[in-house]
């Protein structure tokens, strides 16, 4: 479910699924886990294509959050509508740091 | 009321998204899109309660989910017979499972925020138990439509 290109020693990561819920959270975070696990410590989750988070699928991301660790980064980028609304609800928009784009995530994280 | 739906589904999280989308198209029109995906979201985390913790993830159990659309509000219910939610656990979610120190990773949820979702998203839910069936009770309610 995710595809991940590395630019500027930042890896970015796309969910390629249009919902990140109950179901798809084990997988996700399972993938996710893998790309923390080679090494990556700056990370950008491309949310772009994605419709729909639940508190599942919020969890997970946090999980892979706690597991990089204090000297690592997970920004989000592209996160909109009902997606956006959750990080915001849920007062998430404080711990990502969320970009519009993917572009700005990878300039603020190799900066 | 306008209309009255019944949907059902078995207990089977891959199959959450048919039901989520099915009251998603049954509301639009009636409420503005944020109220759309704020309906979305707490069908889908009921849903995910009634699977996860109370069938405890096994397949095959009923879920049933009647949705009444009135004219002034639309009301879901989500009915299911599994061993009842601790009664007090829907009265004590609210937005301070929220009021985390961001700076303190160990302190950031990773779970747990489902029925904190479903009270901040929804007007009004009320929880009932009664002979075998439980029932979330949830109301949306509709406000007046942009001119």
């Amino acid at each position: 479910m995710l595809t991940s290109e590395l630019r500027n020693n930042v890896l970015v990561v796309r969910v390629a699924e249009k919902r990140v819920d109950a179901s798809k959270a084990p997988a996700f975070k399972d993938e996710m886990t893998q790309c923390i696990e080679s090494g990556q410590s700056q990370l950008v989750l491309d949310l772009s294509n994605v419709d729909f988070v639940d508190s599942s699928g919020l969890g997970a991301i946090v999980a892979c959050l706690k597991q990089l660790g204090p000297r690592g980064n997970l920004a989000i980028a592209g996160a909109k509508g009902a997606v956006s609304r959750l990080f915001t609800l849920t007062r998430m928009d404080k711990v990502f740091a969320l970009h519009d784009t993917v572009d700005s995530a990878v300039e603020k994280l190799s900066s | 009321m306008i209309s009255s739906i019944d949907l059902f589904i078995d207990s089977d999280l891959d199959k959450v998204v048919q039901i989520a989308l099915a009251v998603r198209g049954l509301c639009t029109g009636l409420v503005s899109e944020d109220d759309l995906d704020a309906v979305e979201l707490s069908v889908v985390e009921a849903i995910n309660n009634v699977i996860k913790h109370g069938y405890g993830g096994q397949p095959g159990r009923d879920i049933r989910v009647l949705v009444g659309l009135h004219k002034e509000q639309v009301v879901i219910e989500i009915v299911d017979h599994a061993p009842p939610m601790q009664a007090d656990l829907l009265n004590q979610a609210s937005e301070e499972r929220f009021a985390f120190d961001e700076t303190n990773l160990a302190d950031i949820p990773e779970g747990g925020m489902g029925l904190a979702l479903i009270r901040m998203n929804m007007d009004e839910v009320e929880y009932s138990s009664s002979e075998g069936e439980n029932r979330l009770r949830m109301i949306k309610r509709i406000g007046p439509r942009p001119s």
